[in-house]
């Protein structure tokens, strides 16, 4: 048995006894879901640790077919792209079991669906197989509906699941539709078991070598991107998450916006870039752009906002525009720093909710205009409220920082304006609301009437802020834990998006000197997989657009270029 | 004996301190202010004896980990040991030591001790990172960090409005300077193609200006970009115009920390970052760079003038010497910056925890209209803020002359007159505001409890009664006790003699590359070293200080009430304003993107939203009522619809 089925096994058997445990023994319940989340913690550490970086294919991989005609089997692995992403939605849901303290009604329903949305999403992104890849999204998709109807906050909360509901559905469909249209992509002999049926590295094995038609490319692409996107929050197909998280109780917040959230952008990085490489250029183009839409439009948004769990929300969504932007850079940088914020955001999302809901616990509203200086009563939470104010808007030290800087180091070289439009929104508008939120919570006169509130008195309390924060300063301040297990995998997806071997890898490029004969640039290479089978795909041919050009030839280009007294503005 | 491992240890013995307040010392106020002084002077001592063992030029000058590598971005943390970063590190541990003892002493009543000094330690940390950084983006992690412990101190007593305002404020017009400045790292590090390191990006900027066959359009271009963006993160962080407006909103925090980050090291730290990518300039962004130092120093001294709180006076003295500083970087002489950087710390860390132990004696009273007559009451603190003052303007033989002396030798020689003019100018004007405040503050009778300048927006800060004790009208000033004092004394013995003990000549071994002798060797030359090198500078230099001090002198010596408005009008209204650069700011940027911001809420609340889930909705709703039209019940459409489905079968099959 994998430990990754260990990993996101306990949860689900956790949910499956506490149906037998009766409903007034709280304690137990309690006691079950936090043991589940926190074993699964421990052997996602473990599991982490033992990963060797830049190893051939998925480690820890176990397979048991299961339909066999249709190709479907249990399959779970990890490569550099999921392994972080499992960790960090091990640690969230742990974090999230013990910020549930906060539920006082319906515990035993509550915690189940907790558990059964841990396990979900940390087997989604440990599937290989399509079909489990997208079922359990779905497993872990549905209890989130249902938290937020019947456990959810505020006025608007019927409103707020109608919307969260409407809006994933829809989403979770187009990019189902865009699925089995991706299934059907492969010759109906081959769909079988042990051929490749729905096994997502076969599939990818398979498209490598015969790429899609571009007519099939051109259809399907945009169905993940947007179906992707709508789970994302992509704008303008985001408004149901400020609102969403704003009204729901605050472990489902930490889940749905630091873990659940995160499927797409992993679907599309695994899935949607390397099968459909040809279309993934062309979208990225207009991806760039709306990635802006959420950056700096919905930061403007945030900056209205009044109340502290719908800028949270709004600055989450505006949040996952660096992540796109990351993705739509298509090279190794971009893409790695894409995933940096993806692990960052998700310890920060489940921050900054677990503490807004003490805080709303404590006071019984997040309206800003009536909060104010509660940094005197709540020593702790406060601390902790600023530092992930000031992680949010990017902050050196923090794990949120490396992302954003590498993600901008990567897109700079292929979408210099959008890039500077988004390094406006991450530098400025992120640290205009976020500082003004602080202010407003925290700092300045206190009113009167919360002079009876309380700081976290215990370890249980603060337990789960407290790890959450060292997992963002861990991270952020030794980023090499992550990316040196990150860029290996992540640069053979890149290398199949751009049909053409790039010149960088994980080994340390020496540094340029000056005096380098202008025969070391690099020539354009091909793919190996395609000099090995004799035959120039139509892809290598649509990989050479300007950018890409340059990116390849330029590695001592500058050096050259200034030799030669050749202008760079070319 | 190399004592490799010493930078490091230096470097981060202030965090450890700082995470050892946090997490454990919080309720001990004593053990938590110990561990930061100690931090603080162990890294002081421990550079003593760097230096003693390998001297200013180390034969390891750069020791570097891999921080994060993927693809061709490289990024190293490392420490670079050279003349400029191992003095910049004295004076920040020094100094920074001499204000953290003073600082046990003025902050001792309050009850966020523990607090203080962890965020203090945090800032030593940053800043020392800064000044030991090897690349640009360690730079940039260290510069964010000392924004933000900046952010945290200024905002100590949060729950005071007016501090937690300048705090945000401070912060962000920070960040507005970083945007320029990190998209000019990664502009910086595409044209250089993959180049961080302070050196490998010098070198290849320096062999494209100086490229035989000249620099071509292109190339001039970016580096001017590159230059100016660069710049930028200076201009926010050295508190630039038009950056300008945060550190006069600064003094909220407490003195200490006005003096530590707001006058002595951290605003300091933009000057210190453009001598360290000076090569990086070329002519035209050097050009920017002086005019903007330039204009600094002349806008802030104006509006010094006007000023009544005796911090603000010296937050704006501060930004008008920052301006000294970065005019000189920008008449290509890094020398004569850092000098005037290293002596600036000595008498501006000096005048502020002199305004501090007035500030303390007076009850937290700011205004200097209500001061006066402390000559008696306060003789540590009377004698040692006049030093300070002599110092800062400019005259022989105390420390500010020197430095002030040789960026207008600099001018000169570089044949800017204008910006000569200019600087002779700012040192009257220095003058003149300094002794206008040390005539109003410390000379003349006691003034207690008056308030003769009711108007000013000032005395209703300054008279903030959260943080006055009961009773503070009827106040007894009295001196400061000793751990407050000998801060005091010893900063005034470096205010003294800083121009003379060589310290210029210690920075042109980092910036001069032929190694010609030293200009002054002995003591007596070097006290007269600016009368011999450039006597028409010193003596202008002279007039100009003699010119402030007599206007200042006939005008305050036993003044009531200002007598300036009076006379100047309307630009006297303008500099008690600050030239209206708030409301300008407050008009245009803030609220450009609140109006934005309100746009787009409307947007997203009414369009957005309502196409996402009415589009959805909606169409479900039609295609419900469409299909509802489809089972009417009514036979004779059924019979229809048959009719009509056959003979679309019959087409289908038959047409083709």
């Amino acid at each position: 048995m994998s430990i990754l089925t260990y990993i996101l096994g306990w949860p689900l058997i956790a949910a499956f006894v506490l149906v037998f445990v009766p409903r007034n023994y709280r304690v137990i319940i309690r006691a079950v879901a936090l043991l589940a989340t926190f074993v699964s913690m421990l052997l996602a550490v473990k599991m982490f640790c033992q990963f060797v970086a830049g190893q051939a294919g998925y480690q820890f991989e176990q397979q048991i077919p299961w339909v066999e005609s249709l190709g479907i089997s249990y399959h779970v692995g990890v490569d550099g792209l999921n392994v972080g992403l499992i960790l960090m939605g091990a640690i969230v849901a742990f974090a999230a079991a013990c910020c549930s303290f906060e539920i006082q009604s319906r515990e035993k329903e509550f915690y189940i669906l907790l558990l059964v949305m841990t396990g979900g999403i940390l087997g989604a992104f440990a599937s290989l197989d399509l079909f489990f890849f997208y079922f359990l999204h779905e497993l872990a998709l549905v209890p989130t509906f249902i938290m937020i109807g019947v456990w959810g906050r505020g006025e608007r909360k019927n409103y707020a699941t109608f919307q969260i509901t409407l809006y994933l559905s829809v989403g979770a469909l187009i990019a189902l539709i865009g699925l089995i249209a991706l299934y059907l992509q492969v010759p109906a002999d081959l769909r079988t078991t042990g051929k490749i049926g729905f096994d997502i590295p076969k599939l990818t094995e398979f498209f490598r070598n015969n790429p899609m038609a571009g007519g099939a490319q051109n259809f399907i692409f945009p169905l993940l991107l947007f179906g992707f996107g709508i789970l994302v929050s992509l704008w303008p197909f985001h408004t149901w998450a400020p609102l969403g998280y704003g009204s729901a109780p605050s472990p489902t917040a930490m889940l749905h916006a630091g873990v659940l959230k995160k499927f797409g952008l992993y679907g599309l990085i695994r899935i949607a870039l390397p099968l459909m490489p040809q279309a993934a250029q062309h979208w990225m183009q207009i991806l760039a752009w709306l990635c802006l839409g959420n950056i700096l439009f919905v930061g403007w948004v945030a900056m209205r906002q009044r109340n502290l769990n719908l800028l949270i929300g709004n600055s989450s969504v505006a949040h996952m525009g660096f992540i796109f932007l990351g993705i739509a850079s298509l090279n190794l940088i971009g893409v790695t720093g894409a995933v940096l914020i993806m692990i960052a955001h998700g310890f920060l999302a489940a921050l900054t909710f677990g503490l807004s809901g003490y805080i709303y616990r404590q006071t019984g509203t997040l309206e800003m205009g009536e909060l104010g200086g509660l940094a005197r009563k709540l020593p702790f939470i406060g601390t902790a409220l600023l530092m992930a104010a000031l992680a949010g808007c990017g902050l050196p030290g923090f794990a949120n920082f490396v992302g954003e800087v590498t993600v901008f180091f990567g897109a700079w070289k292929v979408f210099p304006v959008a890039t500077g439009l988004a390094l406006w929104g991450a530098l400025m508008i992120g640290a205009l609301y976020m500082l003004r939120a602080m202010r407003n919570v925290l700092h300045g006169p206190m009113p009167e009437k919360w002079s009876g509130i309380s700081d976290a008195a215990h370890v249980w309390r603060k337990l789960p802020y407290g790890l959450l924060l060292a997992s963002l300063l861990v991270f952020g301040c030794f980023p090499r834990l992550l990316t040196e297990k990150i860029t290996p995998d992540l640069e053979k997806i890149v290398e199949m998006v751009r049909g053409e071997t790039i010149a960088v890898g994980s080994t340390r490029v020496p540094r340029v000197q000056f005096g380098v004969p202008p025969n070391c640039v690099g020539a354009r290479t091909i793919g190996f997989d395609q000099m090995k089978d004799g035959k120039l795909s139509q892809r290598t041919v649509s990989g050479t657009t300007p950018e890409t050009t340059r990116e390849t030839r330029g590695l001592p280009a500058v050096s050259v270029r200034a030799l030669a007294g050749n202008t760079i503005l070319n | 004996m190399n004592l490799e491992a010493l930078p490091w240890l230096i470097l981060f013995l202030p965090l450890l301190s700082a995470t050892a307040i946090t997490l454990f010392t919080m309720r001990c106020r004593t053990t938590s202010a110990l561990l930061s002084i100690g931090a603080i002077v162990t890294g002081f001592v421990l550079t003593l004896s760097f230096i003693a063992a390998n001297g200013f030029h180390p034969a390891v000058m750069e020791t570097s980990a891999n921080w994060l590598s993927i693809g061709n971005l490289n990024i190293d943390f490392g420490l670079r040991l050279d003349v400029l970063s191992l003095m910049m590190v004295l004076i920040v541990t020094g100094v920074g030591g001499a204000i953290h003892i003073y600082s046990f002493g003025y902050m001792s009543e309050d009850r966020g001790f523990s607090r203080f000094f962890a965020c203090m330690s945090l800032f030593t940390f940053s800043m020392l990172g800064i000044v030991l950084a090897n690349n640009f983006i360690q730079l940039f992690i260290f510069w964010e960090l000392v924004g933000v412990s900046s952010y945290l101190l200024i905002g100590f007593w949060f729950e005071k409005p007016s501090a937690a305002d300048a705090a945000k404020k401070a912060f962000i017009t920070n960040r507005l300077g970083d945007f320029g400045f990190l998209l000019g790292i990664i502009i910086l590090w595409w044209w250089t193609n993959g180049s961080l390191s302070f050196d490998i990006a010098q070198q290849q900027a320096q062999a494209v200006i100086k490229s035989p066959y000249g620099v071509t359009f292109g190339d001039n271009f970016w580096l001017t970009i590159i230059g100016l963006l660069i710049f930028c993160g200076a201009v926010g962080k050295s508190a630039q115009f038009p950056l300008h407006v945060w550190l006069p909103d600064a003094m909220e925090g407490p003195t200490p920390v006005s003096a530590l980050i707001h006058a002595a090291t951290m605003v300091a730290a933009g000057v210190y970052m453009l001598c360290r990518v000076i090569l990086l300039f070329n002519v035209e962004a050097s050009h920017v760079i002086a005019w903007v130092g330039g204009f600094t120093a002349l806008l802030a001294a104006l509006i010094a003038i006007q000023q009544n709180d005796i911090k603000r006076i010296l937050a704006y003295s501060t930004l008008s010497q920052l301006g000294y500083m970065v005019m000189a970087v920008g008449l290509s002489g890094p020398t004569q910056a850092m000098f005037h950087l290293t002596t600036h710390a000595f008498f501006k860390a000096l005048l502020f925890l002199g305004a501090g132990s007035v500030i303390i004696a007076l009850h937290h009273e700011q205004n200097i209209w209500k001061m006066g007559g402390l000559r008696q009451k306060m003789p540590v603190t009377f004698w040692t803020f006049i030093i300070g003052t002599l110092a800062l303007c400019g005259v022989p033989p105390f420390s500010g002359f020197y430095s002030k002396d040789s960026i207008l030798a600099q001018a000169l020689e570089q044949r800017n007159y204008p910006l000569f003019a200019l600087g002779v100018v700012v040192a009257g004007l220095t003058t003149f505001y300094m002794f206008r405040l040390f005539y109003i503050a410390f000379l003349g009778e006691r003034r207690t409890g008056v308030a003769p300048v009711s108007h000013s927006k000032e005395a209703a800060q300054a008279g903030d009664e959260s943080l006055r004790q009961a009773g503070s009208l009827s106040y007894e000033p009295h001196e400061s006790p000793p751990v407050m004092a000998w801060p005091l004394r010893t900063l005034a013995v470096f205010a003294v003699i800083g121009g003379v003990i060589g310290i210029r000549g210690i920075f042109d071994s980092q910036f001069i590359s032929d190694t010609h002798a030293e200009r002054a060797s002995t003591f007596l030359q070097k006290l007269f070293e600016p009368f011999a090198h450039a006597p028409i500078v010193a003596i202008i230099g002279l007039l100009a200080v003699a010119a402030g001090f007599i206007a200042a002198r006939m005008l305050y010596r036993n003044a009531e009430s200002d007598p300036l408005p009076a006379k100047l009008g309307w630009f006297a209204t303008a500099m008690k304003n600050r030239f209206y650069f708030d409301e300008i700011y407050e008009a245009t940027f803030i609220r450009a993107h609140d109006f934005i911001a309100a746009v787009m809420d409307w947007i997203d609340r009414w369009l957005v939203d309502w196409a996402g889930i009415g589009l959805v909705r909606g169409g479900t709703d039609f295609t419900g009522r469409a299909l509802r039209l489809m089972q009417t019940g009514n036979l004779q459409t059924y019979a229809f619809l048959f009719a009509l489905g056959v003979a679309v079968v019959l087409y289908l099959v038959l047409g083709k």
